[in-house]
């Protein structure tokens, strides 16, 4: 899937859990590409596996419980998943950086906050302790911080959660990665501040031209600011396309089912639809397609119930893993269907 | 009302860190400070020891010329606390400086400096005292040189004897005006030798404590941030560890090598660290899940930062009250190996050998040789426990609202 212009490839990542319970297979044979100045989006509902593709990305899975246990990550030539834990760590913060979703507890409370962002800058760039701080004080100021020169002096505790995120992207971007990783930045914020801080990002990708992934459950996000998307339910992407054609027209009967489901301007006195039934337990997922016990389509579908769809090419720069997406299934799956099953409803 | 109550309370805590704020609360209870202060003057006097109780006087005049003897009589040792003490003192007063002239971000890095050029010229300057001063012994009688008229003009320190000057014909006096302590079976002045002892408790109690720390929170750390197979091996190794009874292995070791302070120290501190371990490591357990630690992990710092730098500094409180009650233990562990004779060898003072003089020698009961030194240790312990206990209610903020 990569090609030129590509900055991070990942190719059938497939992360497992291996807890007490049981296996939990959090992450299954992902695969997207991150182009170069674009921001990549990930969206899907609370535990299907986004933020442990971004933590996997970064090699933060905890281990043990947690195993990466097959795929690659390609980041300009380099697999990161082959890196020995030295070099994982100059990457880390230096090439990819990562703005998690709680700022309230991702500040370090003993520290000020200066201190945080000069110490990850002396780190990766080598440079004094007067020139980090200096540095510091530019990158609070580029993400919009008033009187940088005396809150570089305050505690997380004195600032708002607006403010602590805009000082986790300063620390994020101090040393200028090349991908940045945003875990739901914006899940903890309130509206306005909301689009204050993605309205910042956007900003920061065009000056220094960074990409970026987006992983958020926020549609009205995704629409926006997304480059490409990709659509995740149960462990797996189950449809990828760029924003605009993927909003325009979903393929995938879950992504139809959520945009359905989104508010819009004007929607008045009627009930939002929803989709059926509820995400499916990790330790037990159903067989075969893993949204075919709430799907309007293949609910009654036996392949559905029993062949898991792959994530293909449908349509140029569409990708979708659904038996019902016109142009999936190829003629000679459509003929041992028909001798299995029967002819097509 | 309400309102201008949490506007106060806010605009105190503008700029307060952490440390500040246990300050202030350790300071709001009368018997920490009271527990404080007698700590302060305990270790006044073991410093200044040599100036408040010595058989050799300040000044004096022996035929015709000045002498200063208790000067030219103190050891390298006496230099090198007086040395720690001074480099000690400067510290603070810079660390006070800091809090005011340089800003939080600033200050860390500032301290480190500080710290490191501090330590670099206490051991250079403990290494030349120790080349340079030689261990002379002044056994001048001074005051028989004065009663026989030959010396005039001598100031005497406040209590005018030696630690180790004896004198047979005043054995086993009780407190009177020229010995307000009484003296001991071989005469010498009972306050003089608390004052020395007060030495030996406080070194023994700070260095056991400071080694057992050290290995605590070293281990702690490791197995607290890797746990799996590494927590479980290092905790059976920590079992082990506190199944050994501590007191029979310093009694057994001390009866195989010298009777030394050094090694009642390290044996102390090479068995007491279970606890600090014990402690961190929970503390890092809870702390290894944190975002800010996710964060610094993500921000591709080395393991040292995260475990030293970012996590310790999170979960040191436990480890910094268990030390002052391990300061207590230490001191009393050492009374007691004293008291039963497995201590410091005499002449050197300790309190726990004092004690034991008051009941063995001659069968009779010698109350003042009983009553001061084990007031001492009593008190001292006490103290201790006091700032402990004190401490731990200040980094507590749970416990702070229950009492």
């Amino acid at each position: 899937m990569s090609e030129n212009g590509t900055l991070l490839s990942v190719e059938n990542l497939s992360t497992y859990f291996f807890t007490e319970e049981g296996l939990v297979k959090a992450v299954q044979d992902v695969s997207f590409c991150i182009k170069k100045g674009k921001t990549f989006a990930l969206v899907g509902e609370s535990g299907c596996g986004k933020s442990i593709t971004a933590l996997s990305v970064m090699r933060l899975i905890p281990i043990p419980p947690g195993k990466i246990v097959s795929g690659k990550i390609i980041l300009e030539k380099q697999n990161l998943l082959k890196c020995a834990e030295k070099k994982m760590r100059a990457i880390r913060g230096n090439s990819i950086a990562m703005i998690f979703q709680e700022p309230m507890t991702s500040l370090n409370p003993v520290f000020t906050i200066g201190s945080q962002i000069v110490e990850a800058i002396q780190l990766h760039q080598k440079k004094s302790f007067e020139q980090a701080r200096e540095d510091a004080i530019q990158m609070l100021r580029k993400v919009g911080i008033s009187d940088p020169q005396r809150r570089i002096d305050e505690y997380p505790h004195q600032m708002s959660g607006g403010m602590r995120q805009r000082v986790m992207i300063a620390m994020a971007i101090s040393c200028k990665p090349q991908l940045l990783i945003a875990d739901e930045p914006t899940t903890a914020l309130d509206v306005t501040i909301q689009a204050q801080i993605l309205d910042l990002l956007d900003d920061l990708q065009r000056q220094d031209g960074m990409s970026i992934l987006l992983i958020t459950h926020d549609l009205g996000v995704v629409a926006e600011r997304a480059d490409d998307v990709g659509v995740m339910y149960a462990s797996r992407i189950v449809e990828m396309a760029s924003g605009r054609e993927l909003f325009a027209g979903p393929l995938h009967p879950y992504t139809q089912g959520l945009l359905k489901a989104r508010p819009t301007l004007g929607y008045q006195g009627k009930r939002l639809a929803i989709i059926e039934g509820t995400v499916p337990n990790p330790l037990k997922f159903p067989s075969g397609c893993k949204f075919h016990p709430r799907c309007y389509l293949g609910c009654k579908d036996k392949r559905c119930q029993n062949l898991e769809p792959q994530l293909r090419q449908v349509l140029p720069g569409r990708f979708a893993a659904c038996w019902y997406v016109p142009g999936y299934e190829t003629a000679q799956e459509k003929a041992e269907y028909e001798s299995s099953y029967g002819p097509k409803q | 009302m309400i309102n201008m109550t949490d506007k106060k309370a806010e605009q105190k805590n503008w700029g307060v860190s952490y440390g500040q704020m246990v300050k202030n609360e350790f300071m709001k209870n009368k018997l920490n400070i009271i527990s404080l202060f007698f700590i302060i003057v305990l270790f006044l006097l073991a410093i200044f020891a040599p100036f408040i109780a010595n058989d050799k006087p300040y000044v004096i005049r022996i035929e015709g010329k000045l002498s200063f003897p208790l000067f030219s009589s103190l050891t390298a040792n006496d230099y090198v606390i007086l040395l720690a003490a001074c480099i000690g003192l400067c510290q603070l007063l810079l660390m006070r400086r800091n809090q005011r002239t340089i800003e939080p971000t600033m200050r860390g890095h500032v301290l480190r400096r500080q710290l490191s050029i501090n330590a670099a010229i206490f051991i250079i300057c403990s290494v030349m005292l120790y080349i340079f001063i030689p261990s002379k012994l002044d056994a001048t009688d001074y005051k028989g040189m004065i009663s026989s008229n030959r010396a005039s003009d001598a100031v005497f320190a406040p209590i005018p004897y030696g630690y180790a000057r004896t004198d047979l014909r005043k054995r086993e006096q009780p407190p009177s005006r020229e010995h307000w302590l009484g003296t001991d079976d071989v005469g010498s002045d009972v306050l003089c030798r608390l004052i020395y002892g007060s030495r030996i408790s406080l070194s023994v109690g700070f260095v056991a404590v400071g080694i057992s720390s050290l290995i605590g929170i070293i281990i702690g750390a490791v197995l607290g941030y890797f746990g799996g197979k590494v927590d479980f091996i290092g905790m059976r190794f920590i079992e082990i560890m506190m199944a050994i009874p501590v007191f029979f292995l310093i009694i057994t070791i001390v009866a195989y090598w010298e009777r030394s302070l050094f090694n009642i120290m390290v044996i102390i501190g090479l068995t007491t660290w279970t606890g600090d371990a014990r402690f961190i490591r929970a503390e890092f357990f809870k702390l290894r899940n944190q975002d800010f630690i996710q964060a610094a992990v993500s921000l591709g710092l080395p393991i040292r930062s995260i475990l030293f730098r970012h996590m310790l500094p999170n979960g040191i409180a436990p480890v910094l009250v268990n030390a002052t009650f391990g300061v207590a233990g230490a001191i009393f562990i050492e009374a007691a190996l004293s008291f039963l004779g497995f201590g410091v060898a005499p002449p050197t003072p300790s309190w726990g050998q004092m004690l034991s003089l008051g009941v063995s020698t001659t069968g009779r009961f010698l109350w003042w040789l009983t009553l001061f030194p084990g007031l001492a240790i009593f008190v001292t312990v006490l103290a201790y426990n006091l700032v402990g206990e004190g401490l731990r209610d200040a980094v507590d903020p749970r416990l702070r609202k229950a009492a």
